[in-house]
C-alpha cells in the first residue's frame, strides 16, 4: 500500500466515565487530534467513526450529530473488537487511493451506561442451540488448552497483567493505574476459569481519533512530526470456532494470517529483528500470550518464555504493550484499535513520555474481535 | 393383545434426604430419599432421556404427564422430535391425570391389538411442582419411564380393566404454581384399595385367573402406606414400590414400577390410581434387562439448600438475548434431532447443517448426519458471567461449556449440565455424553436442546 501519514492523535482518557456521555468523548478526542494535527474541523473531507454496542450509537450520525459534523461521507464501521482498527484500514485506503486528502478515523464506546458485568450481552448474534459463552469464557477455552498442551499455568497468565498494569501505572490516560502483584492476580475472583478477574481487560468508557493524510501533504502542515503508516492487514475467521474441527484453541488463524498481510505490505520478514516493539490486543491475559506466537514473536508454545524471561516488559528485547494494554489501559471496545494507532504514533515519534521505548522506530499494533474471528494488525513508524 | 418388548426408565442425577427435608423445613420426615430433577429437566425432557435408550423406530408416541410444560402445544411431537422419528409418526399427550400412563398404556395396547400401529412408545414423565414444606414436597419424585409396545416381545399384556370414582384427590388449578389437596386421608380410606379391586376383580373373571394365579401386584398408589395396606387386604407380598429411594414419580410411577419388575419372569398385576383405576394383567415369559438399577446407583446427592438455589434457576436463568422463535422452529433438524452435516468435498462432519462447509467452503454439497451421543472435551471453561449473571444483581450461576468432540465426528460447543457448582471431572479429554434439556426460557416460551453431562 502507499503510506499513509499520521498527523494528529486524540484520545481521552479512558475510564468509568459515569458524569460523561459518548458525545463528551468524542467530541474531546476529535477535538484533540485535529488540534495536534493542526487542521480544523472544516478541512476533513471524510470521516470513519466506530461503534461497537448500537446502544452507543450507529451510522455516520454518531459522528455527524456530536460534532455536527454534516453534509460530508461518514462511515460507521462495526467488526468486533477489531472495529477500531478496521476504521484505520478504511480511512488510510481511502487516503491511499487519493479519493480524499484528509480524513478521520475515530472510534468511541459507551461501556458503562449498559449497567452490565463484563460486556453486555449482545442480541441475537449466537445460534439459537448453544450456549451463549461470555468473551472471557472465550478465551478461557483457549487458556485450559493450552494449559493441557503446553504445561502453561495461571502464573504465566498473571505475568502478562503484573507487567501491563506496571506500565498502565506509569500512563496518565489509563483506566487502572495501579500494579498489581502475582499473588493478587492468583487470588482475585474467578470470572471463567482459569481466568480471574485480574486476567480480563478493563471495561471501560473512552474514544480516541487521529487525522490522516498523504506524506507529502503531512509534510507541508506538520513538517516531519508525522508517522506513517506502512500496512494494515486484516483477516475474518468463523465466528464459531467451538463449531469448527480444525481450531486448534492455540492459536488464532485471523491473527496470524491479518500478520502474515500486513508484514508482507510493509516488506517485513522477520517482525522480531525489524521492528521495535508491539501492541497487542491483550483483553486477556491469555491472549497476549498467544498473540505473541502468532504475531510470529516466538515459535508455538513459546509465548509464556517471553514474558517469563521479561522479553516483552517495557525495557525488555520487545517490548509489548508499552501503554499497559486493554488490560490496564482499557477497553471501550471501538476506541481501541484507534488508540494502538495514536500510541504507536507517540512511541515512534519519541513522545511517550515516562513509557518511551528506547530507540522506537517502528512497531505494530494488533486488534482482535468477536470469538478471535477478526483481526487487523498495522505496521507504523517514523516516516 | 399385545406385548412390551423393552423397558426403560430415567431417574434426574440428584437424589434428596428427607431427613435434610425435614431438617430444613420442619416437617416431619417420611425417611428415604426423593429422585430431584436438575433446573434444566421437566417432564417433556426426561421423557426423551428414558425413551432414548429403546432401540428401534416407533410408528407413535404417547406421552403421559400431570405436569406437561406445554398446554394447548403438544409434548409428544417435541419428543418424537427429539427422538428423530419421522413426520408420519402418530403423537399424542395424555395428561392431567394421575392415570395418565396406565391410560397410554392401554390405548398403546389397543393400537398394536387392532393392527392400527406397528410399534408404540409409551412414555411418562412427571414433575410435579411442589411447596417447600409440604408432605407432597416429601412424596413426589420426578421421574420417566418408557415401554415399547409391539406384536411380539417378552411381556404380553392379558387384558386389562378400569374403574371410575371421583374423589377430592389431589389436584392444580390453571393458575396454581404448586399441587394442593383437601385430606388425603379420603382417598387413602375410600378410593384407593376399592378402586383398585373394583377394576381387578372383573379382569380375573374375564381372563379366567383367581388372584392366587397373580405372582406379583405393583400398583402407583397416592402414599406408599395405600399400597402396602392393599397388598395386606388382598393377603399378597408386597414389591419394592422405590418409595425410599424415588418417591412417587407422579403418572409415570406405574410403568417405573413395571420397568423394575420385568427382569424377573411371572404373571403380574400393574395399576395405576387416580379418581379411579386402571389394572393390566401382564405375563413376562422372558426376563429383559432394566436400567433401573445403573439409574439408581449413578445419581449424586444434593443438599436441601442447593435443591432451593437450583430449582430457583428456572424462573431467573434467562438467555441473555431474545431467540428468535421463528429460526429455533426452522433449525430444528440440528437443534432438536440433532444432525450435522458430512461434507461430501472434503469429508468433514460438523455441526449445525449449514450451506457452505465450515472447513473447504464447498457450497450445497453435503449429507445430513445425526451426530453421536458420546465425544471428547477438547477444551472447556466455567463461565461465571452468563445466564444470567450479566448484570449487577442476577447473582452468580456459574455454567460449564464445553467443545466436544463427538464419536464418529462433528464439534459442538455445549453447556455443561447436572451439576450445581461442583465442576469435577470437567477438563481437557474427559468423555462427555449429550443430554436432552431445556436451554432457557425466553419470550414466555421453553426453547429446549442439547446439553453435555459427565457418563452416568
Amino acid at each position: 500500500m502507499r503510506e499513509v501519514a499520521v498527523i494528529g492523535c486524540g484520545v481521552t482518557k479512558f475510564g468509568h466515565h459515569w458524569e460523561k456521555d459518548h458525545e463528551d468523548l468524542l467530541v474531546e478526542a476529535t477535538y484533540e487530534a485535529i488540534s495536534d494535527a493542526n487542521v480544523e474541523l472544516k478541512d476533513v473531507e471524510a470521516v470513519w467513526c466506530g461503534t461497537f454496542y448500537p446502544s452507543t450509537g450507529i451510522s455516520g450520525n454518531v459522528f455527524s450529530d456530536t460534532v455536527k459534523f454534516f453534509g460530508k461521507p461518514i462511515s460507521r464501521v462495526e467488526n468486533y473488537c477489531a472495529t477500531g482498527m478496521d476504521n484505520i484500514r478504511n480511512a488510510a485506503f481511502a487516503v491511499a487511493s487519493g479519493a480524499y486528502d484528509l480524513v478521520i478515523a475515530a472510534g468511541v464506546e459507551k461501556l458503562m451506561d449498559a449497567g452490565s458485568r463484563g460486556l453486555p450481552p449482545i442480541e441475537g448474534i449466537f445460534s439459537v442451540g448453544m450456549p451463549y459463552v461470555s468473551a472471557p469464557a472465550m478465551f478461557a477455552m483457549a487458556a485450559n488448552r493450552a494449559f493441557k498442551e503446553w504445561g502453561w499455568t495461571r502464573e504465566d497468565l498473571a505475568l502478562v497483567a503484573v507487567k501491563n498494569h506496571y506500565n498502565g501505572a506509569r500512563h496518565p490516560k489509563a483506566h487502572f493505574r495501579s500494579e498489581v502483584t502475582v499473588e493478587k492476580v492468583l487470588k482475585a475472583p474467578i470470572v471463567a476459569s482459569p481466568l480471574g478477574v485480574y486476567d480480563c481487560s478493563a471495561v471501560s468508557d473512552g474514544a480516541a481519533a487521529v487525522v490522516l493524510t498523504r506524506p507529502e501533504i503531512a509534510r507541508q502542515i506538520v513538517g516531519d512530526d508525522y508517522a506513517v503508516i506502512k500496512a494494515v492487514g486484516m483477516a475474518v475467521e468463523t465466528m464459531h470456532p467451538w463449531h469448527r474441527p480444525s481450531e486448534s484453541f492455540l492459536s488464532f488463524p485471523a491473527t496470524v494470517k491479518a500478520a502474515k498481510m500486513a508484514y508482507k505490505m510493509a516488506g517485513i520478514e522477520n517482525p522480531r529483528k525489524e521492528l521495535d516493539f508491539g501492541i497487542v490486543h491483550d483483553c486477556f491475559t491469555i491472549t497476549e500470550l498467544i498473540n505473541y506466537q502468532d504475531m510470529q514473536l516466538c515459535k508455538p508454545g513459546e509465548g509464556a518464555e517471553l514474558i517469563r524471561k521479561g522479553v516483552t516488559a517495557i525495557d525488555g528485547d520487545f517490548p509489548i504493550n508499552p501503554d499497559g494494554g486493554l488490560k490496564s489501559f482499557g477497553h471501550p471496545i471501538a476506541a481501541s484499535g484507534v488508540r494502538m494507532v495514536a500510541e504507536l504514533t507517540k512511541q515512534v515519534l519519541g513522545k511517550a513520555e515516562g513509557l518511551q521505548v528506547k530507540d522506537a522506530e517502528a512497531g505494530f499494533a494488533h486488534n482482535l474481535g468477536g470469538p478471535y474471528s477478526v483481526a487487523t494488525v498495522a505496521i507504523v513508524s517514523r516516516p | 393383545m399385545a406385548y412390551i418388548s423393552n423397558c426403560s426408565v430415567y431417574l434426574p442425577v440428584w437424589k434428596l434426604s428427607r431427613d435434610e427435608i425435614s431438617e430444613e423445613t420442619g416437617m416431619p420426615s417420611l425417611g428415604g430419599e426423593r429422585a430431584v430433577a436438575h433446573w434444566d429437566e421437566d417432564s417433556i425432557t426426561m421423557a426423551v432421556e428414558a425413551a432414548r435408550t429403546l432401540e428401534g423406530k416407533f410408528d407413535a408416541v404417547i406421552f403421559a404427564s400431570t405436569s406437561p410444560p406445554f398446554r394447548i402445544k403438544q409434548c409428544a411431537s417435541l419428543v418424537a422430535s427429539a427422538l428423530d422419528l419421522p413426520e408420519s409418526t402418530f403423537t399424542m399427550d395424555i395428561t392431567d391425570s394421575m392415570r395418565a400412563a396406565t391410560d397410554a398404556l392401554i390405548t398403546a395396547n389397543e393400537f398394536v391389538d387392532s393392527g392400527r400401529f406397528d410399534r408404540v412408545l409409551v412414555v411418562a414423565a412427571d414433575r410435579i411442582p411442589t411447596k417447600p414444606g409440604t408432605l407432597y414436597e416429601q412424596l413426589y419424585g420426578d421421574a420417566a419411564a418408557a415401554i415399547a409396545v409391539e406384536k411380539e416381545g417378552g411381556a404380553k399384556i392379558l387384558g386389562y380393566n378400569t374403574s371410575t370414582k371421583p374423589l377430592p384427590g389431589s389436584w392444580m388449578l390453571a393458575g396454581d404454581d404448586t399441587v394442593r389437596d383437601y385430606d388425603m386421608r379420603v382417598d387413602a380410606r375410600y378410593g384407593y384399595a376399592t378402586s383398585v379391586q373394583q377394576a381387578a376383580m372383573p379382569l380375573f373373571a374375564k381372563l379366567g385367573l383367581s388372584p392366587a394365579d397373580i405372582d406379583r401386584i405393583v400398583a402407583s398408589a397416592p402414599d406408599p402406606k395405600s399400597y402396602y395396606g392393599l397388598l395386606k387386604a388382598v393377603g399378597a407380598r408386597p414389591e419394592e414400590f422405590y418409595f425410599n429411594s424415588v418417591g412417587i414419580a407422579g403418572c409415570a410411577h406405574p410403568l417405573f414400577l413395571l420397568a423394575t419388575q420385568i427382569e424377573k419372569t411371572g404373571r403380574i398385576l400393574l395399576g395405576g390410581y387416580g379418581e379411579g383405576a386402571d389394572v393390566l394383567a401382564i405375563e413376562i415369559e422372558d426376563a429383559m434387562e432394566s436400567n433401573v438399577g445403573r439409574m439408581l446407583e449413578s445419581r449424586k446427592e444434593i443438599s436441601y439448600g442447593e435443591y432451593l438455589y437450583n430449582r430457583g434457576f428456572v424462573g431467573i436463568r434467562d438467555a441473555p438475548d431474545r431467540p428468535s422463535l421463528t429460526k429455533f422452529w426452522r433449525d430444528e433438524k440440528s437443534i432438536i434431532r440433532f444432525y450435522g452435516m458430512r461434507c461430501k468435498n472434503c469429508g468433514t462432519v460438523s455441526y449445525p447443517i449449514q450451506r457452505c462447509c465450515v472447513e473447504c467452503g464447498a457450497k450445497d454439497n453435503y449429507e445430513e448426519v445425526r451426530l453421536g451421543d458420546r465425544g471428547r472435551v477438547y477444551t472447556f471453561t466455567i463461565d461465571y458471567l452468563v445466564m444470567p449473571g450479566n448484570y449487577t444483581g442476577d447473582g452468580v450461576h456459574p455454567h460449564g461449556v464445553a467443545v466436544v468432540d463427538l464419536d464418529g465426528g462433528g464439534r459442538v460447543l455445549f453447556e455443561v449440565t447436572d451439576t450445581v457448582r461442583d465442576f469435577e471431572g470437567l477438563e481437557c479429554d474427559a468423555e462427555v455424553e449429550r443430554t436432552f434439556r431445556l436451554l432457557f426460557e425466553k419470550n414466555n416460551f421453553r426453547y429446549y436442546g442439547w446439553k453435555a453431562r459427565l457418563p452416568r
